[in-house]
């Protein structure tokens, strides 16, 4: 073939060999949905895009897409669509194919000018977009084919769920902290006067104006910025328990009471600077928790993507598509090759090769034919059929996956951190403390005053900065060393529970394996051209063709015309060229061919025949990841049980686990079966984390302690998990494990040091030495203390 | 120094240090904090027509809810 010059689409950008673009009055298109678009941009007074786009390449326009007027029914406007305070209605849109910013600069000005679009706000980093409307004027179907229209694609979700309220929860500690911040940094200026003042001497009556300025500073921080503690006290009081909350509440307050008390009576010390340090601190530490949560709207979001909206159903002749929840037991529904099946169903007409990797964790692909029964949630590779629906869409197996993983995730079992268990006793000792020191003091001195304020001061000194400190710290620190070598922590306080497990179970097939056959043995009985078998295996879907057709590629091949390809199922493919037979396949394939192969291997193979003679033999294995081996060794050294679950046989599990030294296993398991093991061991009191990939493993994962997803896994696999490795090896599982127990001992240092700075002080509070410069510098320096312990976690991880 | 120009300087410092908190937290409110990298293309994206959209979908806005308040019923 002649090569000819490439030319760029004057749409996406993209570079393709000129005489394949369409040319159009001077622009070049690589497809019919890039001119469309650019004509569409051009008429509407959009061409603006292409100067902001500059050398950014898009994806083409796609052509398919499900109707859109599905998005106007009443159904979906109760799920999706809100009512605004004006009538006025908002939904809540992923937009799918925003590369740059000038993509949302086209989606949002092409919005602005639609009529009846009311606000346009798309969110740069997850290209989320919120849209509001005058459904009047126009209606959501309109304004979804125009994202269509301009080559993108939108998909809704429902945002009132946990994201909102994060992002609401978040938005609203940044407004406490701003002020809290804003005051303890007034606070701390006015404070060097005092503590200058406090040792060479202060007019009573300067000394008077600068309490009044602390008091006004001090007032918004405890009850703006302190509001969540007053909040968690209440919920403490109903529930019966005392929590750090309570502590921090009724010390600051009684705090500020005694400051005013003083204020207004001009005697002794006020302690307003450490009413808004002890907010501040721990709310800081609030602040860092609320921050590393992760909401479960998110993943419920990515399953419905996942899951076909539409089907293709055949009602005489003719085919329609119709929404999945209006189709009725009975019907037969059309499948293509690529299509995802939606439904369960009896094959009726046709056949093909089904993945259905995603729910069985065979990596074979199994070939259907007329009788066979499919299910939902598996592909089709290279089948059409026609199939009758034998279970309607809320029966068929894929949503009753999801309808258990909901309930899954919002079970998961959740290990009490250790800092809060530690603050339930804390706070009511202290209190008790503090209760005993005012009526011991006042029955010794008979000064109600001065029993008052010492009752105060052992509250102010145990007051937990440090112990709030003392986790979210920790954790951080822990957090950054784990991304530094690609392990993602979506919850730092998961951290913590790691860092207790006993039991890792994993999942074979893309875990332990690479999920792909690779050759491990070729056996060549004739020289030939390998370009003949190049060519006929680039014909093939399969991945065990495409697994030789790497192995066998170099640079030097090149494509030879072949006539006459012929998919033979579940054995292999064959094709002519210059008139002789080219097979391709399995043992199968050969007998089918005429050609008698007696080698039994354990392992799929591949056969390759020209001309009714054998050449080449090639044996393929499915193998496991390179430093699993190692890696698992260490993992039970730190007295972690590994066991290994497969949906796989008996026989290629049993040879995965002795070649990764693996003594437990479980072979041919459902997804259900894999979450009730995994409950199983719950019930012996096994703390377990869960290393999987596929759908196949989701139920499991979200049924662990802690559930690790490699970062080439399915996208639910790590929506689903708690932590994601995203350079897929071992060694950072094994790193996991090892930076979520030092992680946990830091915190348990950290715990002990604001303990041990407790024990000290609070005797001497309940003895009445400590006076308010005492009390602040200490609460200073135990904080300086945990954080500066809690940095010590990255020695020994030198980058 | 008397202490009433300690309690002057002090109240004025502090109020005029509260505008600008106050201002911090408006615009916290209003979300233009929250998606951090609009923040920075900002500055490519700000135009007099930018400004001119802007100023058309506030019209729209209000000949919309105008049309709401006179429907005849």
């Amino acid at each position: 073939m002649k090569l000819s010059k490439k030319v760029k689409c004057d749409h996406c950008h993209l570079e393709f060999s000129e005489d394949v673009m369409i040319e159009d009055d001077g622009h070049y298109f690589c497809c019919n949905g890039c001119q469309g678009v650019y004509h569409l941009l051009s008429e509407q007074g959009l061409d603006g895009f292409y100067k902001k786009l500059g050398d950014e390449h898009l994806a083409p326009p796609s052509n398919q897409f499900e109707d859109a007027s599905n998005f106007d029914t009443p159904a979906f406007y109760e799920q999706y669509v809100k009512q605004t305070k004006d009538g006025f209605s908002e939904v809540s849109l992923i937009i799918e194919g925003i590369h740059c910013a000038a993509c949302v600069w086209l989606n949002e000005k092409a919005l602005t000018n639609m009529d009846g679009v009311i606000a346009t706000n798309i969110n740069y980093t997850n290209n989320k977009a919120k849209i509001v409307w005058d459904d009047e004027n126009v209606k959501l179907s309109q304004i979804i084919e125009m994202i269509r229209a301009i080559g993108y694609n939108a998909y809704p979700y429902d945002a009132s769920l946990q994201e909102e309220k994060a992002n609401k929860e978040r938005k609203e500690y940044y407004l406490r902290m701003a002020v809290a911040i804003f005051a303890t940094m007034n606070m701390m200026t006015i404070m060097v006067a005092q503590y200058a003042g406090y040792f060479s001497g202060i007019s009573a009556d300067i000394k008077h104006i600068l309490n009044i300025g602390e008091w006004v500073l001090a007032t918004p921080v405890l009850f703006y910025s302190g509001w969540p503690f007053f909040k968690g006290m209440y919920y403490g009081i109903k529930t019966k328990t005392v929590n750090m909350d309570t502590l921090v509440a009724t010390g600051s307050m009684l705090t500020y009471l005694y400051s005013i008390y003083i204020t207004l009576t001009r005697s002794g010390e006020a302690y307003f600077d450490s009413v808004t340090m002890i907010v501040t601190f721990v709310l800081v530490g609030k602040f860092l928790e609320v921050l590393s949560k992760k909401s479960v709207a998110d993943t419920l979001d990515v399953m419905n993507k996942y899951l076909p909206h539409d089907v293709k159903v055949l009602d005489g002749e003719k085919v329609f598509t119709k929404n999945v929840n209006d189709v009725a037991v009975g019907e037969v529904v059309l499948v293509n090759a690529g299509d995802k099946v939606a439904l369960d169903g009896e094959v009726i007409d046709g056949s093909g090769t089904f993945d259905e990797s995603s729910l069985t964790g065979e990596s074979e692909p199994i070939f259907k034919t007329v009788g066979d029964t499919i299910i939902s949630g598996t592909v089709s590779i290279d089948a059409d059929v026609k199939y009758k629906v034998s279970k309607d869409y809320a029966h068929s197996t894929m949503s009753n996956i999801v309808s258990l993983l909901e309930n899954a995730m919002n079970n998961k079992p959740r290990l009490q951190q250790l800092a809060n268990r530690l603050s339930e006793y804390f706070s009511s000792v202290i209190l008790l403390l503090a209760a005993f020191t005012f009526i011991g003091w006042y029955f010794y001195s008979s000064d109600f005053e001065q029993s008052f304020m010492i009752a105060i001061s052992v509250i102010v000194i145990a007051c937990p900065c440090a112990l709030a400190l003392a986790t979210p710290v920790a954790t951080l620190v822990g957090l950054s060393i784990a991304s530094k070598k690609g392990i993602l922590f979506k919850e730092a306080a998961q951290l913590e529970t790691m860092s207790q497990a006993d039991v890792l179970v994993l999942d074979k097939t893309g875990t332990i394996t690479q999920g792909k056959p690779h050759v491990v043995k070729e056996k060549i009985y004739k020289d030939f051209d390998i370009s003949l078998l190049y060519s006929l295996l680039l014909n093939s879907k399969h991945p065990i063709a495409k697994a030789v057709a790497d192995y066998v590629y170099d640079e030097n091949l090149h494509c030879l015309e072949l006539e006459s390809y012929n998919n033979v199922a579940s054995a292999g493919i064959t094709a002519m060229y210059h008139g002789k037979m080219l097979a391709g396949g399995n043992a199968k394939m050969m007998k089918i061919i005429g050609i008698d192969v007696d080698d039994k291997s354990e392992d799929s193979e591949f056969y390759f025949a020209y001309d009714g003679e054998v050449l080449v033999k090639y044996e393929l294995f499915d193998m496991p990841r390179e430093d699993a081996k190692e890696a698992i060794q260490e993992i039970e050294k730190l007295g972690i049980e590994v066991i290994m679950l497969t949906g796989d046989h008996q026989r290629s599990a049993q040879k995965v686990a002795s070649l990764v030294s693996i003594k437990e296993f479980i072979s041919e398991m459902t997804p259900q079966d894999k979450a009730n093991y995994i409950e199983k061991l719950h019930k012996d009191g096994k703390i377990v984390v869960m290393a999987g990939d596929g759908v196949n493993d989701i139920l499991a994962l979200a049924e662990s302690d802690i559930a690790i997803a490699m970062g080439n896994g399915s996208d639910i696999a790590i929506e689903v998990s708690d932590i994601v490795l995203l350079n897929d090896t071992f060694g950072s599982l094994y790193d996991s494990f090892t930076i979520s127990r030092k992680t946990f001992s830091m915190i348990k240092q950290n715990l002990g040091l604001s303990l041990v700075y407790n024990g000290i002080t609070i005797p001497l509070a309940m003895a009445g030495y400590i006076i308010p410069l005492i009390a602040a510098i200490s609460m200073s320096i135990s904080s300086l203390l945990v954080v500066g312990n809690s940095l010590r976690i990255k020695i020994g991880y030198k980058d | 120094m008397s202490s009433w120009v300690i309690g002057m300087m002090l109240g004025v410092s502090v109020f005029l240090g509260s505008i600008a908190l106050v201002a911090l937290m408006w615009a916290i409110k209003k979300g233009q904090f929250d998606d951090k990298e609009k923040f920075l293309n900002a500055a490519l994206y700000d135009d007099e027509e930018e400004l001119n959209d802007a100023v058309k979908m506030e019209a729209k806005r209000k000949e919309a809810l105008r049309k709401k308040e006179y429907r005849p019923e």
